[in-house]
């Protein structure tokens, strides 16, 4: 049946089901005060309007779209999805090696052993931002164009490089990715 | 005291300040404020607020709490809100990512014109739009500023002020894109997002109990996510797809004439001139701000560029297109002081700084007594008010010279191959959010809106109305609060007074006609 729906029907579909199960499940179990909440005699707005008159948009939205007019005939396919999954997986490695290489590194070749003592201590405090920049910047060149280069990674040193320049060079009391976390 | 006097001493208030080097500090500070603005504007991920909010205790550290260092802060604030608005239009022109929510309008023409080899001629039409707006815009605030202060205040009242936020929102959901219904939809998941882990009451709403998002979204996670990442993920799997496809990456040529062609400022003027006023009227009214000035001055030239039939239209790099939408945000800047000086309310980020500057340092109260004229004893805020006036003219005689210079040689990085930029882009914005606020899961919530703004390019919603209400729910739920208790709990209180009840109709109105206007198109 989904297959004789165009895909502005199929997304107002998902959105009238969407906000069904946001006004029906979600909104009441996850808010404390109603649409409009009396206290102490006092009558105000509660927490659920705002979250009720947002549902209220994207339902009339949803409905809109079954109106007779023009479809853009923009679709997600099986690619765009296979692109989203390989984009997450190249930011999650980029981001794991910028979050752990600095404190393993510090762990295994350092008396101190723990790395928030010397998370403002060159070069511990840049070791994770260029490794897991570089690992950003060069993979999703080499989503791109399809392999790893040299210039890629040699891209993603400079790049990273810069950015320490702006940011942490001239500020002491900025924070370079992950020295705030650890 | 009469008006000469108090210009004479806002003048002299500049010129015989600080020094620096013998030189009037607080020219020093607008020039070096506008070279910072300019930088951050043309640099995809960063922005003039983000810069400001860096800025502001390191100049409040160097020239500290005193009356002198008021006007040195000011100017440097003002010159990065000059520069960032000149600059944000590089980004949005040559790679199709805009900085701010106010240069969203500048890509639909601007990057087409990058696309077709034009970026030079592009920039140069944004400038000499954006400078003068910006002129007007700070003549007007010269000289209305007492009289519309006033004149806003006495007719917008609270229910007044939440029909007018439900306007603007009902009319960005209308206008932008080329479907109501997505529009709404647009609109509904931004007033959804915003309400996560805030409200009134002690439990953070629509949290689920997780400590992520019992804090709620930062604005700056989500807006450069959104518009920004994005665009980013899309441009990314084009150029993949275009690989893929053809063997080689799309790059975009760099050909023909980068000048102003002949006949282009006269083509551009009356859009300029419509624009301009545009983004005034809307800067004075208090905390509606610079992005709907942006959309309404890109949809009033829609409709005069569609009237006049000329080539190309709208949308496939129309040098009005960008006229519009640059004379419109930027002749916001100077109107914006109306309701900053004389209420106290910001209309947009930037604005919320300046109030910042001037609430750390002291000495200067934004409010009604600011624009008193006094005949015997000399009122010291307003002479810091024409002060004020004397640095945004400055700035704004940067902006024609300076600015145009950069704007003339900045082409060049259109020639950058985007498969380069574009990664340097994510790493730069995400390195962004984290330095102005350093949590890695502020990093993961702007990588999830960037995915919501992926899905919503490639299912042609346009993103620009989930960033405004994502921007105005607050304020209009606080407003909306603030107006069912002042009118003793009122369910109507949308609808009874004429003005609110003419906004408020005028909602529903604009998105009854732009439905219609859809399905006539499509019939």
């Amino acid at each position: 049946m989904l297959r004789s729906l165009s895909s502005s029907h199929i997304l107002g579909l998902v959105c009238i089901l969407a906000t069904v199960l946001a006004l029906a499940v979600w909104i009441p179990l996850d808010i404390e005060t109603g649409l409009i909440e009396k206290v102490r005699r006092q009558t105000s707005i509660g927490d659920s309007l705002l979250p009720t008159l947002a549902c209220g948009f994207v339902l009339l939205g949803g409905l809109f779209l079954f109106l007779p007019g023009k479809d853009s005939g923009e679709a997600l396919t099986g690619v765009n999805l296979r692109y989203l999954i390989l984009l997450l997986v190249i930011l999650a490695v980029a981001f794991a090696a910028m979050r752990w290489l600095g404190p393993v590194l510090v762990w295994a070749f350092t008396e101190e052993g723990v790395y928030r003592n010397l998370r403002d201590t060159a070069p511990w405090k840049y070791v994770g931002y260029i490794t897991g920049g570089t690992i950003l910047v060069s993979g999703l060149l080499a989503m791109v164009e399809g392999k790893v280069t040299v210039r890629g990674i040699v891209i993603g040193l400079i790049a990273t490089l810069a950015l320490i320049l702006v940011y942490d060079l001239p500020f002491d009391d900025l924070l370079l990715p992950p020295n705030g976390d650890v | 005291m009469g008006i000469l006097d108090y210009i004479g001493l806002g003048f002299l208030a500049v010129v015989q300040g600080p020094e620096i080097f013998g030189i009037p500090a607080t020219l020093v500070m607008t020039l070096l404020g506008f070279l910072l603005g300019i930088l951050v504007g043309a640099t995809p991920g960063l922005a003039g607020p983000m810069a400001m909010a860096i800025s502001l205790p390191i100049l409040i550290s160097i020239f500290g709490y005193t009356p002198d260092a008021l006007l040195p802060v000011l100017g440097f604030l003002v010159g990065v809100m000059k520069g960032a608005t000149i600059g944000g239009a590089v980004p949005a022109i040559l790679f199709n990512t805009p900085g701010t929510p106010d240069a969203y309008m500048t890509t639909l023409d601007g990057y087409p014109m990058t696309q077709s080899g034009q970026a030079g001629r592009a920039l140069r039409i944004a400038h000499v739009s954006s400078a003068s707006g910006d002129t007007f815009s700070d003549v007007i605030l010269i000289l209305c500023a007492p009289f519309l202060a006033v004149l806003v205040e006495r007719y917008l009242d609270l229910p007044e002020k939440t029909a007018l936020l439900i306007l603007s929102l009902a009319f960005i959901a209308a206008v932008i894109g080329n479907s109501v219904g997505k529009g709404l939809i647009s609109l509904g998941l931004g007033l959804f997002a915003v309400s996560i882990g805030t409200g009134n009451d002690f439990y953070p709403r629509l949290s689920g109990g997780s400590p992520a998002l019992a804090a709620g979204f930062s604005v700056t996670s989500v807006v450069l996510g959104v518009l920004i990442l994005g665009e980013v993920f899309k441009g990314i799997e084009d150029l993949r797809q275009s690989k893929a496809t053809s063997g080689k990456v799309a790059r975009a040529p760099l050909e023909g004439a980068q000048r102003l062609a002949e006949g282009d400022l006269g083509r551009i003027a009356p859009f300029i001139g419509r624009s301009a006023v545009i983004g005034t009227v809307i800067g004075a009214l208090p905390g509606v701000g610079s992005t709907l000035a942006a959309t309404l001055g890109y949809a009033s030239g829609h409709k005069l560029h569609a009237r006049s039939g000329k080539t190309p239209s709208f949308g496939h790099g129309a040098p009005e297109g960008i006229a519009s939408t640059e004379a419109a945000n930027s002749s916001v800047s100077g109107a914006n002081l109306i309701p900053v000086l004389s209420l106290g309310i910001p209309g947009n980020a930037a604005a919320v700084f300046l109030i910042l500057a001037m609430d750390s340092i002291g000495g200067f109260n934004p409010g009604p007594s600011v624009f008193r004229f006094t005949a015997d004893v000399v009122n010291p805020e307003l002479v810091i008010a024409f002060g004020l006036f004397t640095v945004m003219m400055f700035a704004n005689l940067l902006n024609w010279t300076i600015g145009g210079a950069f704007m003339r040689t900045i082409g060049f990085l259109a020639g950058v191959p985007k498969q380069i930029l574009l990664p340097v882009v994510l790493l730069l914005t995400l390195t962004s959010i984290y330095v102005g606020n350093p949590k890695l899961s502020e990093i993961w919530i702007a990588i999830g809106f960037g995915i919501l703004g992926y899905l919503m390019r490639r299912l042609n919603i346009s993103p620009l109305p989930f960033v405004i209400a994502f921007i105005l729910g607050s304020r209009l739920e606080e407003t909306a609060r603030q107006a069912f208790d002042a009118t003793g709990a009122n369910p109507f209180f949308l609808f009874t007074s004429p003005i609110a009840f003419a906004f408020t109709a005028l909602a529903v109105l604009v998105i009854a006609l732009s439905l219609r206007s859809n399905r006539s198109a499509a019939s």
